[in-house]
């Protein structure tokens, strides 16, 4: 006879009110979890999809993720002489607002070095990749953008030939592919106004000789280099970084970077937040299992009485304590897979953290147990007379 | 009768400090309870039958004395009354004056618990216990809760459960106090019958008078003594 299950059954409604609350508790674990992990997934995007083994950057800079990185445009052609080199391309990212069907949209522009990349590391869900050397994009689908629709970027009419879901950066806004031509325009786009006070400091000597009127210091943010087999990467860095102008970085000090610097005050809030409510539901399920003892100590005194080891008292409060963890669990999870995509960042919940989450669950309950056990074996079977 | 007696309680004392005073709960007690007899104890309140009761069911030690039932020496002042809970669930069987039936259980549960708990296999347990809820005319409310039996029902599934691993002394506190007397009677007769016919040591503590001829022997308590009435041939 399964006391625990007898109980549940007689009083159903509070079993499953308390099933609601712990699995929204859990769902709030699996949600913080959730968002540790898609933030870092986010901000790992590139560096970790794009295929470089090692980026040229500003010099005396830390690079495009973890602050600004201003190259000229034609370092790339220096870097692919280097011996050991095997592949460069042009690199360059930044945020824009634009202006989209009368609302104003977020994007992060994100330049490819078009032919040599077209694109073909981001997965699609729709459209097709970069086909053209200008005015196409591929954007993701946070953006509000779809397929063939036409949006104004800088000076030009870009038309949406591909579509990805989730490929947003670390602030969680969507990416926006151009060609890196087509993304130095858009950065340089400048006023009227800006081009004719720029035009008046200089006098109108450089129209006459046919240079620019104003500078046109095309800039990106990185150089991706692809080493060529068995070439060593060290003697590599160590012929870059001896221009002075540019430094160099492994793909592996950019994810540290990334992680370590750019976004650790937001990772240890977020395991704090995490921690917080780990707690927290750990206090509440121990209260309720309390409770839920308290309310069982006269069976329990008579459970003594009639000569019930303590065994069975046990076994009663930890397999309630069990089926509430494991049913609250359950309805966590499937809470979590309904409501979280529509939240505005990504919560990406592997199998992995969901088994971590399983034992944690399972040791807050193995505490409210130990808690309701404590109370339940102090009884004494002479309480049923009182 | 047997010569050997199934409870017998030696110069049981059990005294309480109350501020600068001692209370005597029980103050040397000696009382032999013998199979197939039931025993009425009477006495006001605060006269110690209940601390008597408490300390033959093995639910609190002596502060002197000793208690043997079927001939084991099982409680002392020094005894673990913890350790004593096997031999409480076979040997022992309890009614009080609330049946105290588990609310989420049905009659026949609250009967087969106490033989589940004594490793009786499931099966075996409820078919035992809905015999026994026949034998006491009660097999018709077995698959209820206990909120939807009356009184007299709830007070008879508590008998059956006190029966239910066959012991031979039964203690009952006050068994008829929350019926009417025409119930309280059909559970007096039901002691006498269990008395009589399983041949076992029945001992209850009651105030009723009105079912004073079913009893085999009369105690009466006052200021913790005892004090047996003279048997009328």
């Amino acid at each position: 006879m399964n006391l625990a299950w007898k109980d549940i059954r007689y009083s159903p409604a509070r079993f499953l009110l308390t099933v609601f609350g712990v699995a929204f508790l859990m769902t709030a674990v699996i949600g913080m979890a959730g968002l540790y992990r898609g933030i870092v997934d986010d901000a790992l995007l590139v560096v970790n999809r794009i295929g470089a083994d090692l980026w040229v950057v500003q010099g005396g800079r830390a690079g495009p993720f973890a602050e600004g990185s201003a190259i000229p445009s034609q370092v790339d052609r220096r870097v692919e002489g280097v011996a050991g080199v095997g592949e460069v391309r042009r690199f360059t990212q930044f945020s824009q607002q634009f202006d989209f069907e009368g609302r104003p949209r977020r994007a992060t522009i994100t330049g490819l070095d078009f032919p040599k990349d077209d694109g073909a590391w981001i997965d699609l869900v729709a459209g097709r990749h970069l086909g053209r050397g200008h005015y196409e994009a591929i954007a993701d689908a946070s953006t509000g953008l779809a397929l063939g629709d036409q949006v104004r970027l800088g000076l030009d009419r870009f038309t949406v030939v591909g579509l990805t879901t989730q490929m947003v950066d670390s602030a969680g806004d969507g990416l926006l592919f151009v060609t890196i031509n087509d993304a130095v325009a858009i950065a340089q786009r400048r006023t009227s106004e800006e081009v004719l006070l720029a035009r008046a400091r200089r006098g109108d000597q450089r129209v006459v000789s046919g240079e620019p009127s104003v500078a046109q210091d095309s800039k990106i943010a990185a150089v991706l280099v692809e080493l060529a087999p068995a070439a060593d990467p060290a003697a590599v860095r160590a012929a870059v970084e001896r221009w002075g102008d540019v430094s160099i970085l492994s793909a592996e000090q950019q994810r540290d970077l990334l992680l370590n610097a750019r976004l650790w005050k937001l990772r240890v809030q977020i395991l704090a937040f995490t921690v917080l409510v780990v707690v927290i539901t750990c206090i509440v399920v121990s209260l309720i299992i309390y409770t839920m003892t308290i309310e069982k100590l006269h069976q329990i005194a008579l459970l003594k009485l009639i000569g019930a080891r303590n065994s069975v008292i046990v076994a009663m409060i930890g397999q309630q304590a069990a089926m509430i963890g494991a049913f609250g669990f359950a309805l966590a999870v499937a809470v979590s897979a309904v409501i979280f995509p529509f939240f505005p960042r990504r919560i990406v919940i592997t199998p992995v953290d969901l088994g971590l989450l399983l034992c944690i669950d399972a040791a807050i309950c193995a505490v409210g147990s130990w808690v309701g056990v404590a109370r339940a074996l102090k009884v004494n079977a002479r309480e049923v007379l009182s | 009768m047997t010569e050997r007696p199934v409870l017998s309680v030696r110069g049981a004392k059990k005294h309480y400090p109350s501020g600068d005073s001692v209370v005597r709960a029980l103050d040397g007690v000696d009382i032999d309870v013998f199979a197939g007899q039931l025993v009425g104890i009477f006495g006001p309140s605060g006269s110690g039958k209940s601390t008597f009761l408490m300390i033959a069911g093995l639910l609190e030690t002596p502060t002197a004395g000793d208690v043997e039932i079927e001939g084991q020496h099982v409680s002392h002042p020094a005894a673990d009354l913890n350790l004593l809970r096997d031999f409480r669930r076979r040997r022992l069987g309890f009614v009080f004056q609330k049946a105290n039936l588990i609310p989420f259980l049905t009659a026949a549960e609250n009967v087969a618990l106490a033989l589940e708990i004594d490793d009786v296999p499931s099966a075996a347990a409820d078919a035992y216990a809905r015999d026994l809820l026949g034998a006491l005319d009660v097999a018709s409310r077995a698959d209820n809760p206990p909120a939807k039996l009356s009184g007299g029902e709830q007070q008879r599934v508590a008998v059956a459960r006190a029966l239910a691993n066959d012991p031979r002394l039964i203690l009952a506190d006050e068994p008829t106090a929350a019926l009417d007397s025409a119930r309280g009677r059909q559970v007096m007769h039901l002691f006498r019958r269990i008395a009589s016919e399983r041949q076992a040591g029945v001992v209850v503590v009651t105030h009723d008078p009105r079912s004073i001829d079913l009893f085999d022997r009369i105690i009466d308590f006052e200021d913790g003594r005892a004090v047996e009435r003279p048997t009328v041939p």
